[in-house]
């Protein structure tokens, strides 16, 4: 079954007189369970494309379906609920409140749910365990490392069960061992089902993921699946000697 | 609904920046703080009014002999007024419900066997019961036939009783008003303070026939107490009655009046006093602070919406609509004020309390500031939210996360 659909999507940004065409007829689907990559150097759009797949901004022209509905007809709030119930956010500046406890920051999503859970508290408690943050739950996000913070920003993005995970340069501002936890918890979530859509500019990154589109002047350069993704546990693991042996 | 959730976010983010809020609250504190207090003082005077009013009478209309001012008697010697002047009122001036003119001394020497007092006595024709609405609780009012006769009695406010005969009942016993003996034929109903501040209870009334011709020895009045039937028309009755007396009296504007009349208007007027300025000033700056307060605010919530676009970028990301983001910034703006206006009504009340401690005044404290100041905090707090909350809402989710 596809997850998601996109079917000649174009994107054009008009700003004075200059018309800059972003993204030019980008065509792929996502099978549910996939854990891809889209890749490219900045200024290939890469951001664009994921601000359109999480339902943030709207192409110009071309169809996307997102789990069965047709976003491009939506209005603001219906696509304001659909990102609060389908899709789950990782920002590579984690966007924490820091005025909040990190439990309080996993539960954030819940306040734009129609129906607000009874056990919020324990769904919430439950995804910190999963990310190995239980005893960090009454913290501030600033009293955290940088890997921490983000594996709480998965914890929430979590929260709501969406039917699919997007993830912005999620271990662009964590060192190789912070960022290879990170990258574990992705593929972790993976294995359990989970549709991952990482965006990234480093293909050692990229390579953790089943399949790497490849993003060059708006267009798809390259589509290939990766029959054999970096095992970012085994990084961990190294990572982790590497620091002992010092 | 996520009001609720969307509520505790904002308390949250007040909390966190608590100076921030502190001085968002401020001019919402001092305005509601004024305004408390001056209602408290703007009730305590009303009340004060009422009472005045109340003792001079809401029908009443009084004329006094001399021009001077307040509620005072003339002064000795002016003769001007006389008792033709309220025959005059009487037959010419329609409205009137009872008139009533009587003479008064102050400080007549009174004697009940080795009790003495100084009092005012006062001279009255029979109406003058009916034009006061104050009549004995004991015994019997002054009569036609007193003033026919002009018998020697009297009728004793009840402090002037109790101190002339102590707890013994003083009907049928004699008092002397100068050097004559007065029988006491009535005891007046407890009456309480005069307009003048003095005790309507300790003045003896006696029949105006007798006072004019055997104690007081004299052929003009001191006043002319007029009770008219509907008090719409006092102001236009007072006029003609002035009108008649320059008559009578001959006197042209601008000379100056050798009578002088109040009414009930007066009363209030000089009851009020200073606090209708007071009032004003307060109210002035109540309404100063208010705007001033809520521009400050308003501008802190904008510098805090732009302090904030991140955060409003993923609260949309995560799935917050338009509608709920301009729900969080316009009741923090509501929560800041009705905050200040809880502290501004504390305020107001512990300056209400210290004012009666320290002035004359007599502050009252009822609900109605309270529920006043929360229409205005509730006022302020949406007239000076809605931009920066609309400004929050406004902001595109792809911008706001660049």
């Amino acid at each position: 079954m596809n997850m998601i659909e996109l079917e000649n999507i174009d994107k054009t940004y008009v700003t004075a007189s200059v018309e800059t065409r972003v993204l030019k007829r980008i065509s792929f689907s996502v099978q549910k369970g996939e854990f891809l990559s889209i890749m490219g150097t900045s200024g290939t759009g890469k951001s664009t494309l994921m601000h359109i797949l999480g339902c943030l901004d709207k192409p110009t022209d071309g169809h996307y379906r997102l789990d069965g509905t047709d976003m491009v007809s939506l209005n603001d709030d219906a696509l304001s609920h659909l990102r609060n119930n389908k899709i789950g956010f990782v920002f590579q500046q984690f966007y924490l409140l820091d005025r909040a406890t990190v439990l309080r920051n996993v539960m954030l999503p819940l306040i734009y749910t129609k129906e607000y859970p009874e056990d919020a508290k324990e769904q919430a408690e439950k995804l910190l365990a999963a990310v190995g943050l239980t005893e960090r739950a009454t913290y501030r996000p600033n009293q955290l490392s940088g890997g921490q913070q983000q594996r709480v920003a998965i914890a929430r993005a979590l929260i709501n069960n969406p039917a699919l995970v997007l993830a912005d340069e999620p271990t662009g501002n964590l060192d190789s061992k912070s960022g290879a936890d990170v990258l574990a918890v992705f593929q972790k979530l993976n294995r359990e089902g989970r549709t991952i859509i990482l965006v990234t500019h480093d293909r050692n990154v990229a390579e953790h993921a089943n399949r790497i589109i490849l993003l060059k002047d708006g267009m798809v350069a390259e589509d290939r699946v990766i029959s054999s993704p970096l095992d970012a546990d085994a990084e961990s693991r190294a990572e982790a000697e590497k620091e002992m042996s010092k | 609904m996520n009001t609720l959730r969307i509520a505790q976010e904002c308390f949250l983010s007040l909390n966190a920046n608590k100076l921030r809020s502190f001085l968002m609250m401020a001019g919402t504190i001092v305005g509601i703080a004024a305004l408390t207090v001056i209602m408290a003082v703007g009730k305590g005077t009303e009340k004060k009014v009422m009472k005045r009013v109340n003792a001079f009478g809401t029908h009443a209309i009084m004329v006094t002999a001399g021009g001077g001012k307040g509620f005072s008697p003339p002064q000795e010697g002016i003769t001007t007024l006389r008792l033709e002047d309220a025959e005059a009122i009487k037959n010419e001036i329609s409205g009137i419900e009872v008139e009533a003119p009587f003479a008064v001394k102050m400080g007549m020497p009174v004697k009940a066997g080795s009790n003495q007092v100084q009092t005012i006595v006062m001279a009255v024709a029979p109406e003058w019961h009916d034009a006061f609405d104050w009549y004995p609780s004991d015994g019997d009012p002054v009569t036609e036939e007193d003033m026919a006769t002009m018998s020697r009695v009297c009728l004793l406010g009840t402090l002037a009783a109790k101190d002339l005969f102590g707890q013994q009942n003083a009907i049928g016993e004699y008092v002397q008003i100068g050097n004559v003996r007065f029988r006491v034929k009535g005891i007046l109903q407890t009456r309480g303070v005069s307009p003048m501040g003095d005790d309507f209870d300790s003045r003896i009334v006696i029949p105006l026939s007798t006072g004019l011709r055997r104690l007081f020895n004299q052929d003009y009045i001191s006043n002319i107490r007029v009770k008219v039937k509907d008090p719409a028309q006092i102001s236009s009755i007072a006029d003609e009655i002035r009108r008649l007396l320059h008559e009578r009296h001959h006197i042209t504007p601008p000379a100056e009046d050798d009578f002088a009349i109040f009414s009930a208007a007066d009363v209030a007027k000089v009851a009020r006093g200073i606090s209708g300025i007071l009032t004003l000033l307060l109210g002035a700056l109540a309404g100063l602070s208010l705007l001033v307060g809520g521009i400050v605010l308003m501008n802190i919530l904008l510098i805090s919406v732009g302090e904030r676009i991140k955060e409003i970028g993923l609260r949309r990301a995560l799935g917050a609509t338009r509608r709920d983001i301009f729900a969080q910034f316009l009741m923090e703006s509501i929560l800041i004020t009705t905050s200040g206006m809880v502290l501004g009504s504390i305020f107001g009340w512990i300056i209400t309390v210290g004012l009666a401690r320290v002035t004359k005044m007599t502050p009252v404290i009822t609900w109605e500031p309270f529920a006043l100041a929360l229409g205005f905090a509730l006022l302020v707090g949406v007239f000076f939210g809605v931009q920066p909350a609309r400004r929050a809402a406004r902001l595109e989710p792809v911008e706001a996360l660049k």
